[in-house]
């Protein structure tokens, strides 16, 4: 048993905080939330620099061919900084989808632009029901005309490619179309945590053979991506946890009322003693799910549990965050509420905690 | 024991549905946020129709214009307008001046500002906290100093609800320095736009203003705006506290239970894995038992209300009933959140949002609602110490309040 990420994955800690520490600050976090674009095109450079968006495609394409668990390291830095845009999207789900499922033609157009972070990508999966549950609806015949919604498409505005999951027959199907193909639309939904999210519309866009990711793979390739994506997100919630958990202790050993620190009442000390419990639990199931993943074993029950924990938990100590700042974090001034709506917006996307115990219930034998 | 409303309550309750019914509440212009507290948002035109009706004096002495009703008329209402989502947000303020203008106003105060609150013209901001005095009011350091005839008020208070919109401050402040520490404070009425007073907005986590931080640069407030005995504020400010978690929390059940119906809608219309929510065990079990915290909500500001009625003592009953409200309500958004899921996050006014994004909306509002009037952790001592007389916490003071 060791907990201790390797020196590689330690440097590439560092770097981030780092580069990340220097290049945004949090002020900057809070701006681009605002910003309709909410995209930072000069740090997203400089990550590229740095082969961020190409830890997960193969050296043969470009990229370092890291592993997942390198990811949920990294993205814990960027869950810190409350880093928003594209990196879970195009350079985790997207790309491992298309590294694991796309077309030896694909892969060479996509993956090293992709890697080199010069093109983004983003999965639109979600229909009605909003539910990771592996239900598609949509149809499609190919070669045809794609007619319908996805919905909750995230960055869709910045994104050069869509990967569309569909029905074709009885069959799931992915299929890889740029985002500006005619017929698309991309229509914004107005999030509280300025994420970005889309209802994209397809109007007759025309569909080809080459359009489709290999079809014997292509479901599994999709779940798999959905569980990278589960695991990113729930490094995002544990890097922000952290982020509320120091400013918290921080504040409480500051703040004076009624003639000390209020880090002296009880009340205050028992509330950050839960936070620094949840975030360290739920650090341990990220870390267990994510390296089971890297080593290949089956990891679907411990990703689903870290989710589905850290859904809980990091909420929790948000919301303790709130009470014990007080009034001065009920403002947009202040980032815990950036942190908080974050976090909320990661304790369901790629499943939220119901989805995820299901998984978790299966595994435990129930019937 | 007699568990229900009078006959006469009832018909007034009828009343005001109809009234309802002839005024829907969404038609109203708003100047302020919903904070979210089951009040709704400010709207002045609203509170003119509700004056319209007589129901603004409808409980004060009828020397002041009122007609003498009994205290649970106020209450009958609140309850209606809430389950009807009205935008009645300053009443319970300005009800709560009128009955400290009416005990222990000056004849100016009375003259002045009583017939405004009854058309409903006047809205009141509450100018207490400062930024080194939040749990610990009596730290704070805005001055009142005697100059003739007049007071001048020098300081910062800071979170103040709907000052911007507001009419008047009550502005909390030390006359003397000699006092002992409860001593020696001062409440003032004071008007939007006095000169030397400047009023800043701040953005909530909402994106809306609703707080506000004032700035008082020597305001010349004549000595008949002081609201009671000069240095005897603190005294009134404590019975107004006691008296303010319960009118400005009396309406959150009722509110909720709106809200409820609303998340029990969606679980009735929405399909899941080829069935609607409302099947789902989980999902009934959660909303069921958050139905049972809605209805003891409701008896617990009842048998406070009774008690309030009868002259009996109030120690705690207004600190459990405001923090269980308030606790509730988180709950109930918490849960609004998880139901609606991917749908959750999205803002009032988004294309597609569910019930029209109201629950974001509350989940945000509702992290203050434990913050707001005294914190969750401050009132739970208060139980404690007050109503259960447990020993206090040493050199704690922050618990007097
Ligand atoms: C939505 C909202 C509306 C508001 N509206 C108004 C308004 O209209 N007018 C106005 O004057 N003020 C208003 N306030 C301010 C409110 O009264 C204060 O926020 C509140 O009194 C707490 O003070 P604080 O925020 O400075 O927190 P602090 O007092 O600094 O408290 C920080 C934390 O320490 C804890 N703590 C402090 N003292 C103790 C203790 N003795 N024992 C245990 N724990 C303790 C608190 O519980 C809290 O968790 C509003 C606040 C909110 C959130």
């Amino acid at each position: 048993m060791d907990f201790t990420p390797s020196p590689a994955q330690q440097l590439l800690v560092a770097t981030a905080r780092d580069v990340l520490r220097r290049h945004y600050p949090i002020e900057r976090a809070q701006a681009l939330a605002l910003d309709e674009r909410g995209f930072d095109d000069t740090l997203w450079d400089q990550m590229a620099e740095l082969g961020w968006p190409g830890l997960l495609v193969p050296p043969a394409f470009g990229g370092s061919g890291g592993s997942l668990l390198d990811v949920v390291l990294l993205v814990e830095e960027m869950g810190h900084a409350c880093l928003a845009g594209p990196f879970i999207t195009s350079a985790v789900v997207a790309t491992s989808l298309i590294a694991a499922a796309g077309t030896p033609a694909q892969q060479k157009r996509v993956l090293p632009a992709l890697a080199a972070g010069e093109r983004i990508a983003t999965l639109a999966c979600l229909e009605e029901s909003g539910a990771f549950d592996g239900d598609v609806a949509l149809a499609c015949d190919v070669p045809g005309r794609l007619h319908g919604r996805k919905l909750f498409v995230k960055d869709a505005h910045v994104a050069h490619d869509l990967l569309v999951a569909v029905r074709r027959g009885a069959d799931l199907a992915v299929l890889l179309v740029p985002a500006d193909r005619a017929g698309v639309t991309r229509l914004p939904l107005d999030t509280m945590s300025g994420e970005k999210l889309f209802e994209v519309a397809f109007d007759g866009v025309a569909v080809g053979s080459d359009d489709l990711l290999a079809p014997a793979d292509a479901a599994a390739a999709l779940a798999s991506a959905l569980e990278a994506g589960a695991l990113a997100r729930t490094a995002e919630m544990v890097g922000g946890a952290q982020r509320i958990l120091d400013t918290v202790v921080e504040y409480a050993k500051t703040r004076v009322q009624g003639g000390r620190p209020i880090g002296g009442y009880q009340a205050i000390q028992h509330a950050c003693a839960d936070c620094v419990r949840d975030v360290d639990a739920a650090r341990g199931l990220l870390h267990a799910a994510a390296w089971k993943a890297s080593e290949g074993l089956p990891a679907a029950p411990d990703v689903a549990l870290a989710k589905a924990y850290a859904g809980e938990a990091c909420l929790a100590v948000a919301r303790r965050g709130h009470q014990i700042l007080g009034a001065i974090g009920y403002c947009e001034e202040h980032p815990l509420q950036l942190f908080h709506k974050r976090i909320q917006a990661a304790s369901v996307d790629f499943g939220d905690a119901a989805l995820h115990l299901e998984t978790v219930a299966r595994s435990i034998g129930l019937v | 024991m007699e568990l229900a409303l009078t006959a006469e309550e009832r018909a007034f309750a009828e009343e005001v549905r109809r009234f309802l019914r002839a005024h829907p509440p969404e038609t109203f212009p708003v100047e302020g946020v919903d904070a979210g507290y089951g009040s709704g948002a400010h709207s002045r035109a609203f509170l003119q129709a509700l004056a319209a009706e007589g129901w603004l004096a409808m409980c004060w002495p009828k020397a002041y214009g009122g007609a003498e009703r009994p205290m649970f008329f106020k209450l009958v209402l609140f309850e209606e307008l809430a389950l009807a989502g009205a935008p009645f947000g300053p009443l319970a303020g300005s009800w709560q001046t009128a009955d400290a203008i009416i005990e222990y106003g000056s004849e100016r105060l009375r003259r002045e500002v009583l017939p405004a609150i009854a058309r409903g013209e006047a809205t009141f901001w509450q100018g207490y906290s400062e930024p080194g005095a939040g749990s610990d009011l009596l730290a704070l350091t805005t001055e009142a100093r005697r100059d003739g005839d007049d007071y001048v008020i020098r300081g910062h208070k800071i979170w103040s609800s709907h000052a911007g919109i507001a009419s008047y401050g009550l502005v909390f402040a030390r006359t003397s320095r000699e006092a002992r520490r409860s001593r020696g404070f001062s409440m003032f009425v004071v008007r939007n736009g006095t000169p030397g007073m400047d009023i800043r907005p701040i953005r909530s986590l909402t994106g809306d203003v609703y707080h506000h931080e004032v700035f008082l640069d020597d305001v010349r407030v004549p000595a008949d705006l002081r609201l009671g005995p000069e240095g005897e504020g603190f005294v009134a400010l404590l019975n107004g506290l006691d008296s303010d978690r319960f009118w400005g929390r009396f309406y959150k059940g009722p509110a909720l239970a709106r809200v409820l119906a609303q998340l029990v809608e969606h679980a009735n219309t929405t399909v899941a894995h080829g069935a609607p929510l409302a099947r789902d065990p989980v999902v009934r079990r959660r909303l069921a038992s958050l139905a049972a915290d809605i209805a003891a909500l409701r008896l617990l500001f009842w048998r406070a209300a009774c008690r309030m009625r009868d002259g009996a003592p109030i120690t705690y009953e207004t600190a459990m009933a405001k923090v269980l409200a308030d606790e509730t309500g988180q709950k109930l958004a918490r849960l609004g959140m998880e139901l609606l899921g991917m749908w959750g996050p999205l803002r009032r006014g988004s294309r597609g949002a569910k019930i029209g994004g109201e629950l974001s909306h509350a989940y945000l509002t509702s992290l203050g609602h434990t913050i707001a009037g005294g914190t969750a952790e401050v009132l739970r001592t208060t139980v404690a110490v007050r109503g259960l007389g447990l020993p206090a916490e040493p050199r704690a003071r922050a618990e007097a309040r």
